[in-house]
């Protein structure tokens, strides 16, 4: 279970991520 | 294989060609901008000021509200509505949240349940509805970056015209906020319906998502 755990976290990191620097573009006015 | 491939496939596989998509948007987004940029004399922009723009992330971030949307709908209208003879439908009778047995909650936790699972308070029902939690909220983040974001493309445009710009406020009540956003919506809610209803009648050997190939039409939820 430790390889689907990792996935599971680096799915929340993409996810997120993306999230955090699209809103970060928009509140910046790039 | 690897038993740890062998073990995250669907992930993985799934993983490796959204980011294989968004490579390839990036590259055909950048091209398409930079040839509107020479039909209308303006300078060419590289690729890493493109991936770094509000232009591309509107367009993700609009694709990405959409498609967690959704699932966010359909995994809370699953609980509720029912399509018989759907492999996505659960039995005509088992509408609603089900007993805390049938979910394997409290005492009828198993000894390799979650913890929150048999807790019984308050941690119990969040983890109950933790997946509509998590889903939900990307789709309202990513919704949010479509508006942010869209704000900025949208302000631009207005400038180039000697246009005012609007505040986000207003922007989220625009024909051009609403269209990229329901066009979306539009595409995902169709697809949805017809997973529902296809799956009463068309099969597809070895997948989850079908009815065994020789399930009677009128039965509902056999995953085959």
């Amino acid at each position: 279970m430790r390889s689907v755990a990792i996935v599971f976290a680096i799915y929340l990191v993409m996810v997120f991520g993306g999230l955090a620097y699209a809103i970060a573009l928009g509140f910046g006015g790039h | 294989m690897p038993r740890w491939l062998k073990a995250n496939g669907l992930s993985i596989g799934f993983g490796v060609i959204f980011l294989a998509s968004l490579v390839g948007q990036a590259i055909s987004g950048h091209t398409s901008l930079n040839h509107d940029q020479h039909l209308h004399h303006g300078d060419p922009i590289s690729l890493w000021h493109y991936v770094t723009s509000a232009v591309f992330w509107t367009d993700v971030m609009e694709n990405w509200q959409s498609e967690y949307l959704q699932f966010t709908l359909y995994i809370v209208a699953t609980v509720w509505l029912l399509q018989k003879g759907s492999n996505e439908s659960k039995k005509l009778d088992e509408a609603g949240p089900e007993t805390d047995e049938q979910q394997l909650l409290r005492e009828h936790t198993k000894p390799n349940s979650p913890k929150w699972a048999r807790a019984g308070d308050w941690r119990t029902s969040i983890y109950s509805n933790s997946l509509l939690l998590v889903m939900g909220s990307i789709w309202l983040l990513s919704w949010f970056a479509q508006s942010v974001t869209g704000r900025i493309n949208f302000n631009a445009e207005q400038l180039d015209h000697q246009a005012p710009p609007v505040s986000w406020a207003t922007y989220i009540t625009t024909s051009d906020f609403w269209n990229r956003t329901l066009q979306n919506w539009q595409s995902e809610f169709l697809a949805v319906g017809s997973m529902a209803i296809l799956t009463v009648y068309l099969r597809q050997r070895g997948s989850p998502e079908s009815k065994p190939v020789g399930a009677p039409h009128d039965v509902t939820s056999v995953e085959g």
